[in-house]
């Protein structure tokens, strides 16, 4: 049978032979972190105590050894320094030893410092570990296995529990925040359960997702915005590309993997924490009242030759008796809540821990919120001493109540508040929402749109995993995990009777996604001739994606108050539903070696293969190899004390992304047609899509990194430097196809994507006493973007974003050659037309006081083909910087973030000054300071005029992004334990969050963006629902 | 030991296995769901299918086509339309001043929507062989592709002269780098696809958005007589488009054309009643699906007083200069009721300008969308063009012209026409056309043909926008937009 196998499938022999290599004794999928970790480093003395002959021994020691708090540390390493003689301690704490004369004993444990001590007399010896401040022996996750810091070739920013305990964090980018050196984050949809946008090192691809991949004790592809804080133990953010190689095809944008919390052996562990937050707008646009508004009006009317729009009886009414304040009717102030508690414990054998979490968070806008419930269980029980079992289940359900981006741009009531004008009421002399706007805007009312709509999605996650770990023999284990994940989204939405002009409809949307996912590692870790550390794993693993989803839209709904609830009583449905599924399977193999400690050595390997590339194009190599020299072990650096850890390393990698939908090799039909042949219903029919390319094959980067690790003063001082190049090429790139051959596009491997950068993570315990306590932790990093080259199709090309809304003649962003992803396209302003320079705009058709752009082909028109390259969406560098300060039982946090190198296209603004939109009337006080002719002739908003030619997609709106905040402020109060009689521990805190903003952007907030999710459209403001100014309060009890 | 390790090995390949769910099927795509290849026209079903699709691209509301304003558009040149001065309508603006730039959605919109019917339409003239089911039915709708293309390409061969022609339906690299045909054998191809569908399309239509024959020989009429003009300036054809339209008014009855008895019922635009006799061809909409509403009537021709979007109004020489009458009481509306119970003049308006009440909803209804169809020609026109091209044809007027021209002028109100030379009977015919067809796309293309652009934009009225700039023959076709020669450079 065996050799039946290896003939008929190559890659399940490659397969076979890299299982057969490896072995390690090792948790291989399912990483554990610092304190719960099982001392199996070094399994060398673990039995080994029984090979000695005990007639050749002849002192009997015994003792206990404990931690700073006088707790047991159970599975500590006791053994007779220079040779195999040790044993472990037991639960208690306490063990045994036969050592021989003169001996000196060592005492460690991992991630404390270790203890030489020679017995002398003493047999009983009792050992106080401390814990060990420096990281060297940290231990760190990296993809199926686990290293310690200091054996780590690759570049990996390990964040604990601990370093976000004590802040408010309701999700997992709020962790990685700041706190890891070349990740951006950026909440780019301030509502709450809004989007965020997560970049390692700078965006690669054009088409597809520039989403890290995150992994969920091992099970990959997680969703990140459904894991519970509280649970994670911790997080490992994996950036070069030797660490994410051995992730292939999805680690080109980086690999964040998370470890959830396990119980402990010993007395059950409750902990409960709660929070209370208040939020509001960051700021508002300055508007004119309604006289003021109508006065301008006016103005405008007389400038371009027509009648005036409003009376002065009219005028003096609205000064008199005011107007509408829009945005007063947008916004409020709204509150939140959230519940944690989690139950840990367990016996030696058997541990577990369970948590539930709550949060109910209100939007700043009317009507929007989120609602979302997490419960999770982890089971570990070791059966025997050689097979342990493991069971994680979490269950999450979150509701979204208007905070999707469907109602963003027009439809988003804050660029309505901005865009109706102030002397239009907000409700018709017969009660009902004003449906059209007579001066204002040509949309829908934004009262209309937070009460008379309702857009409520609901998503549902159940994910259960199972794995069994089993040590064949001494260094040689196999760990074999399943998991299952089940997604369910519905989506409710109900358009009412004032939001479509009298024409109401409803939308029932479900999709459900189910994957699959088999793991088999097995790994091999022996110490040969005590100087030569091998440490091996190969592993094989497949995923399977399946959606099923469906939809059904009721028109013209006879009775709107059923809304979604029964859309059966309708005039016309549209009904579709659509499949669609997705494969994986993966062969990988890694080796570490490390000299004495002292030189490092990791090659990796992994082949993939995909269901959505034709056959020829399947599968995929993804080598990896990385080196490391830790010069402070060395024997020319014994004699100092100052550099505790001064490690060299360099990696060289390559990841793939198959970041493209199922069926694009494949040329489908449209089944959305919908044809009207007699104006009382419709006929559905079929239209030729997109054209499939049957040639698309994977896209890959290839990253090289180098860095520099250094530790000052025993861990006071610890400092980290990479710099790295990535290289993305075969970029799938949707190319628009002209419309003569009929439109769409077409995807295409071509071209070029570059980032260049350095990062930089320093942190140091400034202050150290015993009552005051001063830490200190700063990471920036640069990532420089450009696109190389189109592969010669084409020498740009566009994406379109849709936001634009009669305000974009073009799509606002470019991808060019020579230019970074997401660069803004328009014209350049240049101001306006000063007097004196009548000539000059005559010669365009315009007067003083007229918008003035730039003319770049010089043929005397301000055209289409003016357009040019005027700003990038992307930012270029980023940097956090976190300062906890403690003074007995006090602790303050104070954490900035800065982001720069960017620019946002401010299109509410636009739309709301210019008059020349969907906005008809301008309502920001600023248009008082326009050009107007005689009294302010030095202004560079454009006059009103009929000559004035308004092209929003310029640089007049194009405005720096750049901002540093201070994100996160948080107090916090240790409760003395005497208080509650010693029984449990309770803190109290209390925080802001986004309280201060420093920035030049006149938008409300330089964070939120319109278009979410691409790297090629980002930075457009239009109507982005910013984020909120959050005060919190809550506390934290352990018991 | 050994024993141990060999069954280890066991182990491991049987989980492997357990696990991998089968090497090769495992990684093939599952398809189902999706509808891939000819064979899905394989069908009588899936013909007819299809047939739907290609209509689609006349008519998707704010993506492509024609629904939403954009042949008002493109048609401003006319001295009929014209636009608000500022707000939001510079695209508009472009065409009423002839600035039209390559980036002007309005162009790309109805060029995208024309070539995706052609392109449906392709796909059955290319594979209706190989369709099993009733030979008839199959050849009807054969006869409606063939009517699609052509009416496609007529709309593209006028707005932008010289253009891609294409005949496949599906996409090579090879297309990628074509050059440009031009007119004389875009218009080939026109006529033999028009012929194509009077041979197969029925006499009577199959549902109201649909041609019949007459339709097709309408069409084909009209096509001579524009063929006539510039840039062809082929006079052989007028003798073709007189015949042509003599037919399908001769046939009239069979193909249930007839003018309407009064430009109220004309002009009704009721939803409750559609499908009048006078229409020859119109691509019909249904308001109760985003995607096919019409958003020519209600908002677009209203004016900012009555909530109404401003898109297109009367130029006020036109309007001073139509003659009085039931046709202009139903043509252009002058008098505006306000919420409040006023009432305004248009010289009272913000706008300064009569609007037209053919494009006012039946009861003022405040909306943009409606079910009404977009009327592509009526019978008026067939009248109107035998007038015309009989008089050009024979170098004289017969009592047949006569008959035509008066069969219109007495619904509008008008002094029925007589002895007139052939000069000034065709200035009277053409003056006919501008006037009974106001605002319906049709003044521009008169204009272009019988190049007398420059004329009827000489003498704008003083509150009428000026043409930026002289204009001259590169102003009778537009730019192609910018997406076609961005990615292929030889159409430049």
């Amino acid at each position: 049978m065996k050799l039946k196998l290896l003939k008929t499938n190559s890659n399940l022999s490659v397969g076979i032979l890299l299982l057969i290599f490896s072995c390690y004794s090792g948790p291989g999928t399912y990483a554990q972190a610092k304190s719960n970790f099982q001392p199996h480093e070094f399994p060398a003395y673990n039995d080994l105590g029984k090979e000695n002959d005990v007639n050749e021994l002849p002192i009997l020691i015994s003792g206990k050894v404990m931690d700073g708090n006088g707790d047991p540390l159970p599975g500590a390493t006791i053994s007779v320094q220079g040779t195999s003689v040790g044993t472990v301690t037991d639960i208690d704490g306490n063990y045994t030893l036969d050592i021989p004369d003169e001996a000196a004993v060592v005492f460690s444990y991992i991630g404390y410092e270790t203890q030489v001590i020679k017995p002398g007399s003493q047999t009983v010896i009792n050992v106080t570990l401390m814990e060990d401040t420096s990281s060297l022996e940290e231990v760190v996750v990296v993809g199926y296995g686990s290293q310690t810091k200091s054996k780590l070739t690759g570049s990996v920013t390990s964040i604990g529990a601990k370093e976000f305990e004590n802040q408010p964090v309701t999700r997992l980018d709020q962790v990685l925040q700041g706190r890891a050196a070349g990740v951006q984050v950026t909440n780019s949809g301030g509502a709450p359960g809004g989007e965020v946008r997560i970049r390692i090192r700078g965006a690669n691809s054009i088409t597809g997702s520039n989403d890290p991949l995150y992994v969920i004790d091992g099970y990959v592809g997680a969703d990140f915005s459904i894991i519970n804080p509280n649970d994670i133990e911790s997080l490992q953010v994996l950036k070069d590309a030797a660490s994410t190689a051995i992730y292939g095809s999805r680690g080109a944008n980086g690999v964040i993997i998370i470890t959830t919390k396990r119980g402990e052996p010993g007395a059950i562990k409750v902990s409960y924490n709660n929070q209370f937050s208040m939020s509001e707008v960051l700021k508002r646009y300055e508007t004119m009242n309604a006289a003021t508004f109508a006065e301008v009006a006016n103005e405008r009317s007389d400038a371009t030759g027509l009648l005036p729009i409003f009376t002065a009886d009219q005028i003096t009414g609205f000064r008199q008796k005011g107007g509408t304040d829009w945005q007063e009717e947008v916004f409020r102030r709204s509150f939140g809540q959230e519940h944690q508690i989690s139950v840990s414990g367990g016996s030696e054998r058997t541990t577990f821990m369970v948590s539930g979490n709550i949060l109910d968070q209100d939007g700043i806008i009317n009507n929007s919120g989120f609602k979302r419930q997490i419960i999770r269980a982890n089971i570990f029980t070791k059966a025997t001493e050689k097979l342990s079992f493991r069971v994680n289940m979490f269950g999450s359900r979150g509701e979204n109540t208007n905070t999707s981006t469907i109602g963003f741009g027009t439809g988003s009531p804050l660029v309505q508040a901005l865009a109706w004008a102030p002397t239009t009421p907000i409700f018709n002399g017969m009660g009902e929402y004003t449906m059209n706007d007579p001066v204002g805007s040509v949309k829908e009312n934004p009262v209309a749109l937070m009460y008379d709509r309702e857009l409520l999605e609901e998503r549902t996650t159940g994910n259960i995993l199972g794995g069994l770990n089993y040590k064949i023999v001494d260094g040689l284990s196999l760990d074999v995990q399943y998991a299952v994940n089940y997604f369910n989204q519905q989506n409710k939405y109900f358009y009412g009777t004032f939001v479509t002009n009298r024409n109401p409809r409803a939308v029932r949307g479900s999709s459900e996604q189910i994957t699959l996912q088999s793991t088999t590692a097995l790994s091999y870790k022996k110490l040969f001739a005590s100087d030569h550390l091998l440490d091996v794993v190969g592993v094989f693993e497949t995923q399977e994606f399946t959606n099923n989803s469906f939809s059904a839209t009721a028109n013209q709904l006879k009775d709107p108050s059923l809304s979604f609830y029964n859309i059966g009583l309708a005039g016309s449905f549209n009904v579709n539903s659509a499949f669609q599924k997705w494969t994986l399977m993966s062969f990988l193999g890694r080796a570490n070696y490390s000299f004495q400690d002292k030189y490092l050595l990791t090659v990796a390997l992994r082949r993939d293969g995909s269901s959505k590339f034709r056959e020829d194009n399947r599968w995929s190599m993804f080598p990896s190899v990385a080196a490391g020299w830790n010069v402070a072990d060395e024997s020319f650096m014994q004699n100092q004390s100052t550099l505790s850890l001064f490690k060299i390393r360099g990696s060289w990698g390559i990841t793939g992304s198959q970041a493209i939908n199922p069926y694009a090799t494949q040329s489908t039909y449209r089944t959305d047609p919908l044809v009207s042949f007699n104006g009382s219903g419709v006929v559905s029919g079929i239209m030729l899509g997109n054209p499939g390319n049957a040639n698309l094959r994977w896209e890959t980067t290839e990253q090289s990194n180098f860095g520099v690790e250094m530790e000052f003063l025993e861990g006071a001082f610890y400092f980290e430097g990479d710099i790295f190049m990535k290289s993305t090429r075969d970029l799938l790139i949707n190319q628009q196809l002209p419309g003569y051959v009929g439109s769409g596009f077409i995807t295409r491997n071509l071209g070029k994507v570059d980032n260049k950068g350095w990062e930089l993570a320093l942190s140091a315990n400034i202050f150290k006493s015993r009552s005051i306590n001063w830490t200190s932790s700063f990471n920036i990093s640069d990532v420089r973007n450009e696109v190389v080259s189109l592969g010669g199709v084409a020498d740009r090309i566009f994406t379109n974003t849709n936001v634009g809304a009669g305000m974009s003649t073009q799509s606002e962003y470019v991808v060019m050659p020579g230019n970074p992803l997401g660069s803004y396209w328009g014209l350049n302003y240049l101001g306006t037309w000063k007097p004196g320079e009548e000539s000059q705009a005559q010669a365009f058709g315009a007067s003083p006081g007229d918008s003035r752009y730039e003319d770049l082909n010089n043929d005397g028109a301000v055209t289409s083909i003016d357009f040019q390259v005027i700003g990038a969406g992307i930012p270029t560098t980023t940097l956090g910087w976190n300062n906890t300060f403690q003074y007995k039982s006090l602790t303050l946090n104070v954490f900035f973030q800065g982001v720069f190198g960017f620019d946002k296209l401010h299109y509410t603004r636009a739309a709301a000054i210019s008059g020349s939109a969907d906005a008809r009337q301008p309502v920001l006080k600023d248009i008082q300071n326009r050009y107007i002719p005689g009294v302010n002739e030095t202004s560079d908003i454009p006059a009103f005029s009929l000559t004035n030619l308004n092209f929003t997609q310029s640089t007049r709106f194009l405005e720096s992004g750049d901002f540093v905040r201070l994100k996160n402020i948080s107090l916090s109060y240790d409760v003395p334990p005497v208080w509650l009689k010693n029984a449990a521990k309770l803190s109290v805190f209390v925080s802001g969050i986004n309280l201060l903003t420093f920035t030049n952007y006149s938008g409300i907030d330089p964070e939120s963006s319109s278009v979410n999710g691409a790297d090629t459209a980002l930075g457009v403001d239009y109507g982005a629902y910013p984020n909120a100014r959050i005060l919190t309060t809550g506390i934290n009890l352990t018991f | 030991m050994k024993i141990i390790q060999s069954n280890i090995i066991k182990m491991i390949i049987a989980i492997t296995f357990v696990f991998s769910t089968g090497c090769s099927g495992f990684l093939e795509e599952d398809l189902q769901g999706q509808l891939v290849g000819v064979g899905a026209l394989n069908s009588v079903e899936g013909l007819d299918a299809a047939l739907t699709g290609a209509y689609k691209g006349l008519g998707w509301t704010w993506s492509m086509g024609f629904f939403h304003a954009t042949p008002m558009g493109a048609t401003m040149g006319g001295d009929d339309i014209t636009t608000h001065p500022a707000s939001n309508k510079q695209e508009f603006r472009e065409f009423d001043q002839f600035a039209v730039s390559p980036g002007n959605s309005r162009t790309s919109q109805m060029y995208t929507g024309c070539y995706k019917a052609i392109q449906g339409a392709n796909n059955i003239i290319e594979n209706y062989e190989n369709t099993e089911g009733a030979e008839e039915v199959i050849s009807e709708i054969v006869g409606e592709a063939y009517f699609l293309r052509a009416f496609s390409y007529y709309w593209l061969v006028r707005l932008y002269g010289s253009i891609p022609l294409i005949t496949t339906p599906n996409f090579s690299e090879e297309l990628l780098s074509i050059s440009k045909t031009a007119p004389e054998e875009v218009y080939d191809l026109i006529i033999s696809d028009f012929e194509q569908a009077e041979l197969r399309l029925p006499n009577t239509k199959k549902d109201p958005g649909r041609p019949n024959k007459g339709s097709a020989s309408a069409f084909l009429a009209d096509v001579y007589l524009t063929m006539g003009g510039w840039p062809i300036n082929d006079p052989s054809k007028y003798k073709l488009a007189a015949d042509k339209a003599k037919e399908v008014m001769d046939n009239r009855t069979l193909y249930g054309f007839d003018l309407a008895t009064s430009y109220e019922v004309l002009w009704a635009n009721d939803d409750a009643n559609l499908n009048l006799p006078e229409e020859v061809f119109a691509l019909y909409a249904y308001d109760g699906v985003g995607q096919t509403m019409n958003a020519h009537y209600g908002f677009a021709s209203m004016p900012g007083e009555q909530s109404g979007w401003e898109d297109f109004f009367a130029e006020i020489n036109f309007f001073n200069d139509f003659p009085a009458g039931p046709r202009k009481d139903m043509t252009f509306r002058t008098d505006f009721e306000l919420a409040d119970g006023r009432t305004l003049n248009w010289t009272e308006l913000q706008t300064r300008h009569p609007y037209y009440n053919k494009y006012y909803q039946a009861g003022d209804k405040k909306r943009w969308f409606s079910s009404l169809p977009l009327v592509m020609m009526r019978y008026a026109h067939v009248v109107l063009i035998y007038a015309e091209a009989s008089a050009r044809e024979a170098g004289s007027v017969t009592s047949g012209a006569y008959n035509a021209v008066n069969l219109i002028r007495t619904r509008a109100g008008l002094q029925a026409l007589n002895n007139l030379s052939v000069d000034a009977f065709l200035d009277a015919v053409i003056d006919e056309r501008a006037w009974e067809f106001a605002a319906e796309r049709t003044r521009w293309f008169d204009l272009v043909r019988l190049e007398m652009v420059e004329e009827a934009n000489a003498n704008k009225n003083e509150r009428d926008l000026n043409p930026i700039g002289t204009i001259s023959k590169d102003d009778y076709t537009f730019p192609l937009p910018i997406t076609e020669t961005l990615n292929n450079p030889n159409l430049e």
